[in-house]
């Protein structure tokens, strides 16, 4: 049982290209805003999936518990990216990397650090960035 | 530019317009503003089909399905002679705008598109990661752009003919990290038509002509990356599809003349070339900084230049790449010839190579 909210950094302002909330994924956001990155767990065949989704991919059945994802995991690739949507064009330039987490799952994140080459590989941790009107989830170098 | 292309098809290959009993047209982005365009080409030249209309979507694969689609209906007898057609007006829109809708296609919306990773961040990542696994340092990989502006320097649809260096390369400001500006594909404009007919009808016109010899498909079941730790690098589905084109076409990867990659950036065609089995896994790059990619080397790949230097229409590029392998195999690619050039392979892809489309093309004169 992981009961320890992840650290939250602070962003004024909205998320610059905000998800979509469905009655699928509500749950995912209300406990990111409460400080855990969760992922459906299959039910049938226990296998974690991410991005969530209604159904498990390997054995398309519905039945699944949100799970609090350990923070730790480490850093598979990067890119600091240059050129961006308008949306983002305020955060240029910005890192995002896949983050390999402890528990399996592989995402993609935003990197809050300035990463540089020598960091692929390196251990991380997950964190929450929040914004007025709703939360993120990203990684930072240990 | 469309009908244009159009009418110089149709002459090259001595078909009239009433011939034309099918249109496939590969679709034509978020730049056109023409929509139902596939129908609208059609009134524009006066097309009348019995076969079929028909406009194809497929991520990067869209002019590698244009280029399909015409060929099965071929072999299924519903057409004998295909229209298959891609224009793209990428400069319509600035590049700005035109990724507000680009990262939706390649991320998922709610859960990756929100970080903003742009087409190419992805191939940028793998980028890092092959330098990483293979220790192979980056000016080793940016090679692949200097080798395909030479290539493109001999050829006339070339969007980029000039010399480039590798310092040139290196020394370019950074688009996605660590892809410079040579690195990473230009925005472009372009328009292919080809003509797809039974080999009855292209022997009627008495000129040399391409034959399909293979096919092959294969998707891997992700979009971009998987749910679970995994290799990225490995490009798995262009192996499998280009297995089944060797099989279909009773031939070996070592018959192939020449290669016609859809690569938008280095990595992503030393990658690729490493998947079909060219190379040895963290050996593309090497290869290629040995000329073993270049006109004259084991195996020429891009000889058009590439999306890097020909130019990178994305709708467009796989019809450019059969052109090339075209012009490759009928001796028409002039100082660009590989020589002794008989049978071609032409890939395309959607995702991150989670699908690869393959063709095998042979000449018949």
């Amino acid at each position: 049982m992981i009961d320890v909210p992840l650290p939250t950094i602070r962003h004024n302002g909205p998320r610059p290209f905000p998800p979509r909330v469905s009655r699928f994924t509500r749950p995912f956001w209300t406990a990111l805003e409460q400080g855990f990155l969760t992922a459906p767990k299959c039910q049938a065949c226990g296998r974690l999936r991410f991005p969530p989704r209604p159904l498990c991919p390997a054995c398309w059945s519905e039945d699944h518990v949100w799970i609090v994802l350990r923070p730790h995991g480490r850093l598979y690739s990067f890119t600091r990216i240059h050129v961006a949507p308008r949306a983002l064009d305020g955060d240029l330039p910005y890192a995002i990397g896949i983050v390999d987490l402890d528990d399996g799952v592989r995402l993609l994140c935003r990197l809050v650090n300035q990463a540089t080459f020598a960091d692929i590989g390196r251990e991380v941790e997950t964190v929450v960035l929040q914004y007025d009107d709703g939360p993120l989830f990203a990684a930072r170098l240990i | 530019m469309a009908a244009q292309v159009v009418r110089e098809a149709a002459t090259m290959a001595g078909v009239s317009r009433p011939d034309i009993d099918a249109v496939v047209v590969a679709h034509p982005g978020d730049h056109t503003r023409q929509g139902y365009f596939h129908t609208f080409l059609c009134s524009s030249l006066g097309i009348a089909a019995k076969g079929n209309v028909i406009q194809v979507l497929g991520n990067g694969m869209t002019g590698g399905h244009a280029f399909d689609q015409a060929v099965q209906l071929i072999e299924s007898g519903r057409a004998e002679c295909v229209l298959a057609v891609g224009v793209h007006f990428e400069s319509g829109i600035p590049t700005a705008q035109h990724l507000d809708y680009s990262i939706r296609l390649t991320g998922d919306v709610d859960f990756q598109s929100i970080f903003g990773p742009v087409p190419i961040s992805w191939y940028a990542m793998d980028a890092h990661r092959y330098m990483f696994e293979y220790d192979v340092p980056r000016d080793t990989t940016a090679v692949v752009a200097v080798k395909n502006r030479e290539h493109a320097r001999f050829n006339p649809l070339a969007q980029f003919r000039d010399p480039l260096t590798l310092d040139a390369v290196l020394s370019a400001r950074p688009i996605v990290e660590p892809l410079g500006l040579f690195e990473v594909p230009a925005r472009s404009d372009g328009a292919v038509a080809l003509i797809v007919s039974t080999e009855a009808r292209a022997k009627l016109t008495g000129q040399p002509y391409a034959r399909i010899r293979g096919r092959g498909f294969d998707h891997e079941g992700i979009h971009q990356i998987a749910d679970v730790p995994t290799s990225a690098l490995d490009y798995s589905a262009l192996t499998r599809a280009a297995h089944r084109a060797l099989t279909t076409a009773g031939t070996e990867l070592a018959d192939i003349s020449t290669f016609q990659l859809y690569a938008p950036c280095t990595i992503v065609e030393i990658l690729a070339t490493e998947a079909l089995g060219l190379f040895a896994r963290g050996s593309g790059a090497a290869a290629a900084a040995n000329d073993a990619t270049s006109i004259g080397g084991r195996y020429p790949v891009n000889t058009c230049g590439g999306c890097l230097s020909r130019g990178h229409p994305p709708e467009v590029s796989p019809l450019y790449d059969v052109v090339e392998a075209c012009s490759q195999i009928l001796g028409r690619a002039e100082r660009r010839q590989v020589e002794g050039a008989r049978l071609a392979m032409c890939v395309s892809e959607l995702g991150k190579y989670n699908a690869a489309l393959v063709h095998i093309l042979e000449a018949h004169s």
